[in-house]
């Protein structure tokens, strides 16, 4: 079978575009042909192609402004400028601008046909790029972690830091903020990488089964133990642990896992014998331990065991530059993976999705990039497509605390009234002293 | 195994196709065509008396004929209605706008298509073909352009008829001869074609 692309014709003369679009149907290729370099991107708002094939002169909007357009918005999408009065000046401009090639026409019949060969051919090649890319990015994981706001950054920085030694880390964060995420990045780039990275999620199971899931058990150690298996911390010798929301264990598995860390050595459930363990510990919590510790529900000991080094990732709502990024991952995650061409967020439902709340966090911005995409009959995703996204800037989850629903309600209104100090005041209902006072106390920014 | 061989439709009354003659052209030209579409496609060929040279498309600014405004014209010409497809056979420097020249030249599906000789006398050095050669040049010319009037696209094996040539040394690439994927898709078009032609005149 013949290879086929996708392709557009923008030219204004109609008999170009009638020759052009035959002679590519003849070689099976999808064609369309439009008169204009409006209509082009009011096409190629709906709609994905290959190559455009653009014609240099064309009123209103020429080729080399579209061109400029096309490479800004789409720059997967190759532009092949065509043009019956070339100069070397304007060749090099459309080259500088992005152009995979400038023909001058009319063609000699072969030139046409090379052009496409090597199109496809570099097709080829970017769909391998992509594939090699995404099975690089499975395996060290650490680039699936998007962001540029400065705790972000941060955190990026310290990562290969913390990696290094044998530290415990206690990750903090919200549910959703990608905890589990960095835990698997300090172990990709720890010397522990080859060995195994096993997570368990503290919060999920009762404490018997939470015992001897981490401990392992011998035969006929309970009903039901048929058989002797090896605990979780067994398992992850030579390499790590991580234990999810590690806040929730009752107070005798605290005691038995700082026995654990202080030792370095279990007893399986139903033995004696001691059996030597090697694993780094990385846990996570959502809350505040240092209060748990306060209010006597975890043990002072075990908690400066386990956060010889912090790391806490904010909320998504205290870093909503990540947003776009954000957005932009995860909707080529998801268009790749179900196979729907949907590439572009409109600029309206970013501004929506930077302004909404996210109590899920990043993970609930997954979902709802999932959802949009699954759902959408575009290659672009409205305000329309995130319909289900109920607004409420404020998350009033447990364990937060009253300044901080303060702080986040004086940062939603602000933002509401474009950073307008006298018309917060206002919506607030305090005087714009006042105001000036909270925002110096809570140390708010307007985002870049 | 030939094509003919392969797809026989003895018993079906076969598509018939027309080659007219535009212009003075080699009386062994026209055989040639004709006796492969005969003989290698099993089709009815008739050669057609001749038609005046198209002078009305010519380009005074190219110094060559427009291939696109000829095949317009073919529309509105008294062509016997017993014909499916009809191939104008001419010796004239044929172009279309985008194209520096074509050899042939026919709309995927349409009923009409045109192949000419005036480049194929050339060869690669500039020693110049003999007469043989260039009638097995035009018959592949013209049975690519009828390929495409049964809705046969190009083709990427090499050595297929409905391989796109650029030039004469692909051209030569070329066995005068279908693969089996166009074969086959040749042969599922013709017999479509006993359905009625939307471009033929009532």
């Amino acid at each position: 079978m013949n290879e086929t692309l996708r392709i557009m014709i923008v030219d204004d003369e109609l008999i170009v575009r009638e020759s052009l679009y035959h002679w590519f149907k003849k070689s099976g290729h999808t064609v369309e042909a439009v008169s204009s370099g409006m209509e082009a991107l009011g096409i190629l708002e709906k709609k994905p192609f290959e190559v455009l094939f653009v014609d240099m002169k064309m009123p209103r909007m020429n080729g080399l402004e579209l061109l400029k357009r096309v490479k800004e918005d789409y720059p997967d999408t190759l532009v092949i400028i065509i043009t019956a009065y070339g100069s070397i000046e304007t060749s090099v401009e459309a080259m500088k601008l992005g152009a995979s090639d400038y023909l001058l026409k009319p063609f000699k019949p072969d030139q046409l046909a090379l052009v496409l060969e090597k199109i496809m051919r570099e097709r080829k090649l970017t769909s391998e790029c992509h594939y090699v890319r995404g099975l690089l990015e499975e395996i060290t994981r650490f680039d699936n972690m998007i962001g540029q706001s400065p705790p972000m950054t941060a955190i990026f920085d310290l990562i290969p830091k913390v990696a290094r030694s044998e530290s415990s880390v206690l990750i903090s964060g919200e549910t959703g903020t990608g905890k589990e995420l960095v835990a698997k990045a300090i172990h990709a780039e720890s010397f522990r990488s080859k060995g195994p990275f096993i997570a368990m999620n503290c919060g999920a199971l009762p404490d018997a089964l939470l015992e001897s899931e981490l401990f392992g058990h011998q035969k006929g150690a309970f009903t039901g133990a048929n058989q002797a298996r090896k605990g979780f911390i067994e398992v992850a010798s030579g390499g790590t642990l991580f234990l999810d929301e590690i806040g929730e264990i009752s107070p005798k598995m605290q005691v038995d896992l700082l026995r654990v860390l202080e030792e370095k050595k279990i007893i399986r459930i139903g033995d004696r014998e001691p059996i030597d363990v090697d694993f780094r510990l990385l846990s996570s919590t959502r809350r505040d331990l240092a209060e748990e510790v306060a209010s006597g529900r975890f043990r002072e000991d075990l908690l400066y065991r386990i956060k010889v080094i912090t790391l806490h990732i904010p909320p998504l709502r205290e870093r909503k530059e990540d947003i776009p990024l954000l957005v932009k991952h995860f909707l080529n995650k998801y268009s790749h993976e179900t196979a729907k061409q949907v590439d572009r967020v409109a600029p309206e439902a970013v501004e929506f999705l930077k302004r909404y709340g996210w109590p899920g966090n990043v993970r609930e911005l997954e979902n709802a990039i999932e959802r949009a995409v699954v759902l959408s009959k575009s290659r672009t995703l409205g305000l329309e497509d995130f319909s289900f996204i109920q607004p409420s800037p404020i998350h009033f989850g447990r364990g937060r605390t009253l300044k901080g629903v303060e702080k986040d309600y004086i940062q939603a209104v602000l933002e509401e009234q474009d950073w307008n100090v006298t018309e917060s005041a206002k919506v607030l209902g305090v005087n714009r002293v006042s105001l000036h006072k909270m925002i110096n106390r809570y140390q708010l920014k307007r985002p870049p | 195994m030939t094509f003919s061989e392969t797809y026989s439709f003895m018993n079906l009354k076969q598509p018939c196709i027309g080659l007219a003659p535009l212009g003075e052209l080699p009386e062994a030209a026209l055989q040639g065509v004709a006796a492969f579409i005969r003989t290698h496609l099993n089709l009815e060929a008739r050669i057609l008396p001749p038609f005046q040279n198209p002078t009305y498309a010519y380009d005074q600014k190219r110094g060559q004929y427009n291939a696109a405004t000829i095949l317009k014209a073919f529309k509105s010409m008294p062509f016997d209605d017993g014909l499916d497809k009809v191939i104008g056979l001419m010796n004239v420097d044929l172009f279309i706008p985008i194209f520096t020249h074509v050899l042939g030249e026919a709309n995927e599906g349409g009923r009409y298509a045109l192949a000419s000789l005036y480049r194929l006398g050339r060869s690669a050095d500039r020693v110049p073909a003999s007469m043989d050669q260039i009638i097995e040049r035009l018959v592949k010319v013209a049975i690519h352009e009828l390929g495409h009037l049964f809705d046969v696209g190009h083709c990427l094996n090499k050595h297929c008829l409905m391989h796109y040539s650029g030039n004469l040394a692909d051209l030569d690439a070329t066995s005068l001869a279908f693969c089996d994927y166009c074969a086959d898709f040749l042969a599922y078009a013709i017999r479509r074609e006993r359905l009625p032609n939307p471009e033929r005149q009532p």
